[in-house]
């Protein structure tokens, strides 16, 4: 019997980068997934039965919160901000590296003292990481909730700090920011819906092992 | 009319359940009561709110921030609105019911409410059902209730049911081996409660590996017993590696289409689980059907029983089938109704004589009628 397996990927940079651990793994998209003019969401691959989803990284853990996907790649950033208790990510894939930093002008950045913060504004993509990492300094963060170019808004007045990712600190410099302090490191890791891990474990594991191989094999390469 | 719209807007996580869902579900929880019932499990029915301090003790601590509470004003005290109805049944078991002869078998069926949902079940409101087995240590007495959960399960059509098998202990007890404290020794529990193998690969190399291999051993039973025999445990850890496969050789002889499932580096959600605990989980649905293990009861007494959550379990029923109902043309009398009614028929009487039968039925959602008295089939 061939079971259903959705796989949901990311848009964008992480893709390029995960999609050679894809194939090193066996998994073999249809010609569409490559071609840039199709407007397919979900694609077939060489393996009876598996499918790909391509969605925003944000979105790919909840779908397999959901177990609407049962296996995807997301970065421990999108899991530290839901903490969805429904997904397991059993594989470090070290790709998409980068770190979630707090940033700030580097002319304010000179006279401000981080320990004496009791209240601060913050614009940043991960309102969750950001408060409960402040609140566990006893430091109470206000989130303005945007989707992208954080840089912009210390330059124009939406408010002074930022958490964002940083991958060389280039967005940062051209945008007169510094960073003030590192959250977490960042990379994507191979995640599993809980309940398919333990309804079909065999399966689920079976894949598990065939990226650890994929891994190791690049590891070596 | 839009006031009346707006009147029908109900709290977060709340909802009306309307026909036929609200029958079927309330037969579902009849039907799992009464196969508790049928082996033995008498039926307690404690009540919707009580004292807080009751609701909360032993095994019930964990449920004090999803509790609604309210003043009495009688008595002045803070009551709550049960959260979870595991508590009060031990509670009885524990008090009015300590003489009565142990083993004790208790079954019970009924709503309960808390502050809030969480994003994969929103629900606020919905019905428990479950077992408490009282003063029967050992592995018989784990193995009957998890059949029994497994056994009523498939009793209402679902398919592809799995139970997976966890021992809470096992992980704090080779944690304190292992050397680790406090906040270390949280780290390496909820790695292992995510699988998160980043987390694993970022502890120290002597723990490293242990739990790694502890992590790696989920997976189908007879496979993790395997590997578990394979682990350097201390000999506690090890007791109850070697009651945890008794209990799956039990399992296995008395209910051979279940799939079995261990994952022995699981510890959330059963922080007062003091043995074998249990999820259940059913092929392709959302989240836990429901889940058990063993605990002591607030008098020391050594128990162990399963809730069921009929908010998940019912994506798992098989959808109903059509009920037939029968339409019975104005003036049929009611001695005859009585008597299609005990040959098993739904009837539905007709009350306004000027109407036409046929089409009334329609109206009505029959798919039968009374024609000349004899019940036909409407196409």
């Amino acid at each position: 019997m061939t079971q259903k397996l959705v796989v949901a990927l990311p848009k964008g940079r992480i893709l390029n980068e995960a999609m050679p651990l894809l194939r090193r793994a066996g998994i073999e998209p249809e010609p569409a997934f490559d071609d840039p003019a199709s407007r397919l969401l979900r694609f077939t691959t060489n393996i009876p039965g598996l499918e790909i989803v391509r969605v925003r990284s944000f979105d790919v853990a909840t779908f397999v919160a959901f177990g609407a996907a049962q296996m995807g790649i997301a970065g421990n950033d999108v899991l530290m901000e839901f903490q969805y208790p429904e997904i397991y990510a059993p594989l470090d894939l070290g790709i998409g590296r980068c770190h979630m930093a707090v940033a700030e002008p580097a002319a304010l950045r000179a006279e401000d003292d981080p320990g004496r913060w009791s209240h601060i504004r913050v614009a940043t993509k991960y309102p969750g990481i950001t408060r409960r990492h402040f609140a566990a300094r006893g430091v109470q963060a206000e989130c303005i909730h945007l989707n992208g170019a954080m840089e912009l808004a210390p330059s124009l007045g939406l408010c002074r700090r930022i958490v964002d990712l940083v991958s060389s600190g280039e967005t940062l410099r051209a945008n007169g920011l510094v960073e003030v302090e590192r959250i977490a490191e960042v990379t994507s890791r191979l995640i599993v819906n809980r309940a398919a891990a333990k309804t079909r474990p065999a399966h689920l594991a079976g894949w598990i092992d065939r990226f650890q191989g994929a891994l190791d094999a690049a590891a070596i390469a | 009319m839009t006031d009346y719209a707006e009147l029908a807007l109900l709290p977060e996580g709340l909802h009306d359940d309307l026909p036929p869902f609200a029958g079927h579900e309330a037969r579902s929880i009849e039907r799992l009561v009464s196969q508790f019932e049928a082996q033995g499990y008498e039926r307690v029915k404690p009540p919707l709110i009580e004292f807080e301090e009751s609701l909360l003790a032993g095994p019930g601590a964990g449920i004090a921030r999803h509790m609604f509470r309210l003043m009495d004003p009688i008595s002045q005290r803070m009551m709550g609105l049960r959260a979870d109805m595991t508590t009060q049944v031990a509670r009885i078991a524990a008090t009015r019911l300590k003489d009565a002869p142990r083993p004790l078998r208790l079954c019970y069926a009924g709503q309960v409410l808390r502050v809030r949902g969480s994003q994969l079940r929103p629900e606020r409101q919905y019905a428990q059902s479950g077992v408490e087995l009282i003063g029967a240590e050992g592995v018989a007495g784990d193995t009957e209730v998890v059949f029994l959960a497994a056994d009523a399960l498939q009793a209402l059509g679902i398919q592809g049911l799995s139970v997976d098998l966890t021992l809470p202990s096992l992980v704090p007890l080779l944690t304190q081996a292992l050397g680790l404290k406090g906040a270390e020794g949280e780290a390496a529990r909820q790695a292992l409660d995510a699988r998160d193998g980043a987390a694993i690969e970022a502890l120290a190399p002597a723990v490293r590996q242990q739990l790694g291999d502890l992590m790696r051993a989920a997976g189908p039973a007879k496979n993790a017993l395997e590997r578990l025999a394979g682990l350097n445990l201390p000999a506690p850890a090890r007791a109850l590696c070697d009651h945890l496969a008794a209990l799956v050789k039990g399992l296995d002889q008395a209910n051979s289409g279940l799939t079995l499932t261990i994952d022995p580096g699981e510890s959330r959600g059963f922080e007062y689980q003091t043995g074998v605990s249990f999820s259940l989980f059913a092929d392709g649905v959302r989240g836990e059907l429901g889940r058990g293990g063993r605990y002591a009861l607030s008098s020391g007494e050594s128990a162990i029983g399963f809730t069921l959550y009929l908010d998940s379990l019912m994506r798992a029923v098989p959808g109903l089938a059509a009920a037939a109902r029968l339409y019975l043309p104005f003036g049929t009398s009611g001695a005859r109704a009585r008597q299609l009614r005990t040959e098993g028929w739904c009837t539905v009487q007709g009350l306004d004589g000027g109407a036409n039968p046929e089409e009334e039925a329609r109206h009505l959602a029959c798919n039968h009628i009374l024609r000349g008295d004899q019940a036909q089939a409407l196409s």
